[in-house]
């Protein structure tokens, strides 16, 4: 089963992987970006905010993004 | 054998002109990233911004908005390292070097990716770009920037940045009421000019630095008030 993942962390990646059929979200993410805080991170499939245990399905995109980027001047 | 050439950091002349106009605008702070082509990804050819709230002395980007960008980016053919490595924003006044928030984002945010770029403009025209390395030892180095005039360019698209800047970028308005947020654009409403009683303390509990901003700003910014009108008080 292919999907598309997209992230920015290591070399950054946009591009197909296998998974097994019942990977879910969660499990996805701590294979992926170990050692990273799912709090740090939008986790969205096919543009759509998903719960933790959501199994990913074949032609699913994933997107793991950054969030609170923020600046300040103090 | 030949020393590698230090690494600088390049803008296209559209893109410094665009990362101008969005810091001139109205006078906040205003995020974005930096846009590049595969063989080059310290030469910035496009300054793209994604919805984020700011004020005189900070910017937020928003979480969707982001997710959206690289999703856009990604149909486009952009890889990551083309367009969500180079972060870029502006400071009010003098100063771009970063702040503990500017620190704490570059940390969390990039400090997961082989490499990144941390750019501040500020206001009076002084910049600062630091790269950082996440591989091997890993390390910092503030690097150069400039205006790349040796390639082709394109023209200044002033109408097609402004729409930009109404679609994405939110402000507080300091002057008008301390917790409103409205697009700057927007048609202000008097209803809402009255000072809230607890400014002057809010005012007072800033950090020096802060508030001085504050004063600054308001300095600044007559259109906030009328200077000619007179101020009638009912008994």
């Amino acid at each position: 089963m292919r999907i598309l993942f997209i992230n920015n962390d290591g070399g950054g990646f946009a591009d197909y992987v296998d998974v097994t059929p019942d990977m879910t979200v969660d499990k996805f993410f701590a294979q992926k970006l170990p050692g990273r805080e799912a709090g740090d991170f939008l986790i969205r499939v096919n543009r759509q905010p998903v719960a933790r245990d959501y199994v990913l399905q074949d032609g699913d995109r994933i997107t793991c993004t950054p969030v609170k980027i923020e600046g300040a001047a103090v | 054998m030949q020393a590698r050439p230090s690494p600088v950091l390049r803008f296209s002349p559209t893109a410094w002109a665009k990362l101008l106009f969005f810091r001139d605008h109205k006078g906040t702070e205003v995020g974005g990233f930096g846009v590049t082509s595969a063989n080059d990804l310290l030469r910035v050819d496009d300054f793209l911004t994604v919805k984020q709230e700011v004020t005189v002395a900070s910017v937020v980007f928003d979480d969707q908005a982001v997710a959206d960008f690289f999703e856009t980016q990604v149909d486009a053919g952009g890889k990551p390292e083309q367009f969500a490595r180079i972060w870029l924003h502006t400071h009010p006044g003098n100063s771009p070097q970063p702040s503990s928030t500017d620190e704490e984002t570059f940390g969390r945010v990039f400090g997961g990716c082989q490499w990144a770029v941390m750019f501040v403009l500020a206001q009076g025209g002084k910049s600062y770009a630091r790269l950082r390395f996440n591989v091997g030892p890993g390390g910092h180095v503030v690097i150069p920037a400039e205006v790349d005039f040796g390639a082709p360019f394109g023209p200044s698209q002033r109408e097609a940045w402004e729409a930009e800047y109404k679609a994405n970028v939110s402000a507080e308005h300091w002057g008008l009421g301390w917790n409103s947020r409205e697009d700057l654009l927007g048609q202000t409403d008097l209803a809402r000019c009255s000072v809230p009683g607890d400014w002057l303390e809010e005012l007072e509990a800033m950090e020096p630095a802060e508030r001085r901003l504050v004063m600054d700003e308001l300095a600044v910014r007559p259109d906030l008030w009328d200077e000619t009108a007179e101020v009638v008080y009912d008994d």
